[in-house]
């Protein structure tokens, strides 16, 4: 290739990057301002800040649900909740206060296995779930990828109401 | 250096397919992505939350440019960067022993390891090849 030749590829390399960023910017807007919110700036954790939460495929999540070996728990507010559920699964609506974690769930054993589900899609509030029952001692979190909406799409069993 | 036009453009439309392909995987899992931006343990949440932002579509547009064959060189040549930054990325994060989900395609992706290495590296000497495929003369084939 020719000096101008270089040139032209490197400017053509610039004008790429450039249009990614900005279509980039635009498609994430939202997510963007609630980064410069403030929001989810600790949501990128490393595993040994909090060894004892583990995100699980929802396949997983069947698995430990049809073996009932695991309590489950659904982060949404109420109302997402009603309107279906994992079967069994109790509601606790994610709030930032770790005093409002009920006591009986606080009170199970560090072993004893936690599945923490959302909405689905960029919901963070079961991840922000499992951290708090993390600081409350529990040492078995795993958060569900894809949340409600994964295990609905796989066609998996549901319940309305409470 | 191929120089077959029909395997250069099979290289092109492969590479591109790919870089395509996990660039709308992590556009659809920003946060996600993020996450495993992060388990390299390169850099902070602030550069995790923005690579993750960017550097899908980065994957996308260069991929589509690359399929297409517009501006392919330069295309090409980012193809041939990230791959290069990808490559080094997965040998540190060897080296440094860490266990970490390669981040490349979504939920297809496994561990980063010497598999992905190589796969790299393939896609990186077909890229090549489209960078500095020599110039043809019009109506020369």
């Amino acid at each position: 290739m020719s000096g101008g030749e270089v040139r032209t590829v490197l400017r053509q390399m610039a004008a790429i990057a450039a249009l990614s960023v900005a279509v980039a910017a635009v498609f994430h807007l939202p997510l963007i301002k609630r980064f410069a919110r403030g929001e989810f700036r600790e949501a990128f954790f490393l595993p040994e800040d909090f060894p004892g939460i583990r995100m699980i495929g929802v396949l997983e999540a069947e698995d430990l649900w049809a073996g009932g070996r695991a309590v489950f728990l659904d982060a949404r507010p109420e109302f997402l909740f009603l309107e279906g559920h994992i079967p069994g699964s109790r509601n606790v609506p994610y709030e930032m206060d770790a005093a409002r974690l009920p006591e009986d769930i606080l009170a199970l054993p560090p072993e004893r296995t936690l599945v923490v589900y959302c909405e689905g899609g960029e919901c963070r509030s079961s991840l922000d779930l499992a951290k708090l029952l993390h600081d409350g001692g529990l040492r078995d979190l795993r958060v569900v990828a894809g949340g409600w909406d994964a295990w609905k799409q796989a066609g998996l069993p549901e319940e309305r109401g409470r | 250096m191929i120089r077959s036009r029909v395997v250069l453009v099979l290289f092109r439309v492969a590479v591109g397919g790919l870089f395509i392909y996990s660039g709308i995987v992590k556009v659809v899992d920003p946060l996600g992505f993020a996450q495993d931006v992060r388990d390299y343990r390169v850099v902070g949440q602030a550069l995790s939350f923005l690579a993750a932002v960017v550097l899908p579509w980065l994957e996308i547009f260069a991929g589509l440019f690359l399929a297409s064959g517009l501006m392919k060189r330069a295309a090409a040549g980012i193809v041939s960067g990230l791959l290069i930054f990808f490559i080094v990325l997965v040998a540190v994060t060897m080296i440094r022993g860490l266990d970490v989900d390669c981040g490349c395609f979504g939920a297809l992706s496994r561990r980063a390891g010497p598999g992905l290495l190589l796969e790299d590296a393939a896609m990186l000497s077909m890229a090549l090849c489209v960078l500095f495929e020599p110039r043809r003369k019009p109506g020369n084939g």
